[in-house]
């Protein structure tokens, strides 16, 4: 048998570099006090930050966080994690359940946190690629399939081509003095390759990957950051539906769905328990 | 500027599990439904919970050996027991007075890791599919071919589903495989399984819970996504007994580590307040 030492150390104990709660002596976040430190000096945006990644971010860096989780925060019911809020509304669901729902379909491989994962693997590796020789040519070639599909997460979104946040958070960050880094120059050339070759450009998720690690951010501490991207979109769907009268957000009739599976069949001998 | 692709949508829903019978005055109302043809009154009358479920998923009935198969996978994984992060969730929650309809969501969500969870039945059940061909035994000396375990690694993962837990071969994923093993017909993946165990005992490794699993939902017929649902359903109960055991027992019901044993160590310093990220 292996040594059982890694989990007799943590039986019954906890060592952490996060913080905590003494009572009568406050809440520790990294090394800061949480009522002293942290409350009326510093933003949500920026303990979220701190919590996560165990150090403060520039003030620059985490406005420009926030105006990417205002970026992904349409009040719009039929977009998929909202509609799943505003179905959690309709049926009379706690909002913490519906929030939670509809975050959590969020976690997609067409669009959301998931996707932004994606393309924060897509465009390191492409840095690295480029820095190893590669042209753009050969970065996106590797990433095309033999009839000719461009594999490029970041670099398309569902329902619509082109993306208007991208140009809005660029004047966000020109606005807060935040130049463009190695990741997003590439990220911008990519883009003008695509652009040339298709209908598809760089969208939110693949500039806000890029921008976030050309700031230091790592993969997972994005993917950690930008977990609740979409929420307040989701908030605003469920409080409508919650508002209106039960089972009345989208209801359907039964002719609204249309059944194709097998035709009526009995239940015969064996099959019966 | 943004465009809109023109998506073609579907302009309803469509399935090929359920038809509700419409009442033929009010176009709002069902008066009946069918299960993949089946009239649910029928099913309702005829079937049991395995037959049903296996017809929700696969479209069909099972026959004798698959029914009973599927039976003793869902006794076998009905709770992955109160030591296990899901349930503890589930228990964890009960006791500091969450509200009893959020205990399932909490558990499942809990549940869906890539470590002893659904997610590791799912990656275990593509595992499966990909190598069901390949020797067992050569593939796992490929596999463990100078993997030399790291003591403070924690557990190893030679393949999802196969491994160790807590540092050694895990004697109740072993015996759920055999019983499973044992029932009535042909389960070709757990005996490829079976085989792949056995040379990675020499390793220090074996089944694990979510490989067992996921070889029964193969051999079953059932897709690797299909794989990690249906573990889902299968926990499901065990997570809301828990749960339900501990509901409103306070927060004082479950350890609470206290502040001797509770270590805050500090980072590494690498940035003050507001100089850099």
């Amino acid at each position: 048998m292996d040594s059982t030492s890694i989990w007799d150390e943590r039986r019954g104990r906890i060592v952490t570099r996060k913080g905590g709660w003494r009572i009568g002596e406050g809440v520790r976040v990294g090394r800061y006090s949480l009522l002293d430190d942290l409350v009326g000096k510093h933003g949500f945006f920026e303990l979220l930050f701190l919590e996560i990644t165990d150090r403060l971010p520039k003030p620059e860096f985490i406005r420009w966080v926030e105006a990417c989780f205002m970026c992904a925060s349409f009040p719009d019911p039929r977009i998929w994690c909202n509609q799943i809020g505003a179905l959690a509304g309709t049926l009379r669901c706690e909002p913490l359940a519906a929030v939670t729902a509809g975050t959590l379909a969020s976690d997609s491989i067409l669009y959301g946190p998931g996707v932004g994962r994606l393309a924060c693997e897509f465009i390191i590796q492409a840095v690295k690629e480029e820095r190893a020789g590669a042209t753009i040519e050969q970065i996106v070639a590797r990433r095309t399939t033999a009839d000719g599909r461009m594999r490029l997460p970041g670099y398309s979104r569902p329902i619509a081509q082109g993306d208007d946040r991208v140009g809005a958070l660029c004047r966000v960050a020109a606005d807060l003095g935040m130049p463009d880094g190695e990741h997003l120059s590439l990220a911008w050339r990519v883009d003008a390759y695509v652009r040339a070759r298709s209908k598809d450009c760089l969208n939110m998720l693949g500039y806000a990957a890029a921008f976030a690690m050309d700031n230091g951010v790592t993969i997972d501490e994005g993917h950690r950051l930008f977990t609740l991207l979409v929420n307040a979109g989701v908030h605003a769907c469920y409080s409508e539906a919650a508002d209106e009268p039960a089972g009345t957000f989208l209801p359907m009739r039964v002719d609204d769905v249309e059944y194709t599976g097998a035709p009526p069949r009995p239940l015969t001998g064996d099959a019966r328990a | 500027m943004e465009k809109s692709r023109n998506t073609q949508f579907a302009q309803r829903v469509r399935t090929g599990i359920w038809q509700e019978v419409p009442d033929p005055e009010n176009p709002w109302l069902a008066t009946g439904a069918r299960c993949h043809g089946y009239a649910q009154s029928d099913m309702v009358e005829h079937l049991d919970y395995p037959q049903t479920l296996f017809l929700l998923l696969r479209g069909e009935l099972p026959d004798a050996s698959q029914a009973e198969q599927l039976r003793r996978f869902l006794v076998a994984f009905c709770n992955p027991g109160p030591r296990h992060g899901a349930t503890r969730a589930a228990m964890s929650a009960a006791a500091s007075g969450t509200r009893t309809i959020h205990l399932a969501a909490i558990g499942l969500s809990v549940l869906s890791g890539d470590h002893l969870g659904s997610g590791e039945v799912e990656r275990a059940a593509a595992f499966l599919v990909r190598h069901r061909d390949a020797d067992p035994a050569a593939l796992a000396a490929s596999l463990t071919v100078g993997d030399t375990p790291a003591r403070t690694a924690g557990d190893r993962r030679i393949a999802p589903g196969f491994g160790t837990l807590f540092g050694a071969v895990d004697p109740h994923a072993a015996g759920l495989a055999a019983m499973l093993r044992a029932g009535a017909g042909h389960w070709p993946v757990l005996e490829w399984g079976e085989r792949f165990a056995a040379a990675l005992h020499q390793a220090g490794c074996g089944w694990l819970a979510p490989g067992v699993a996921a070889a029964v939902c193969i051999d079953l017929g059932f897709a690797p996504r299909a794989a990690a649902a249906l573990h889902q359903v299968a926990s499901l109960p065990g997570l809301l007994a828990h749960g339900l055991e501990m509901n409103r027992q306070g927060p004082q019901a479950m350890p609470y580590v206290p502040d001797e044993d509770y270590e805050i160590i500090d980072n590494d310093d690498r940035t003050l307040a507001g100089d850099g990220n």
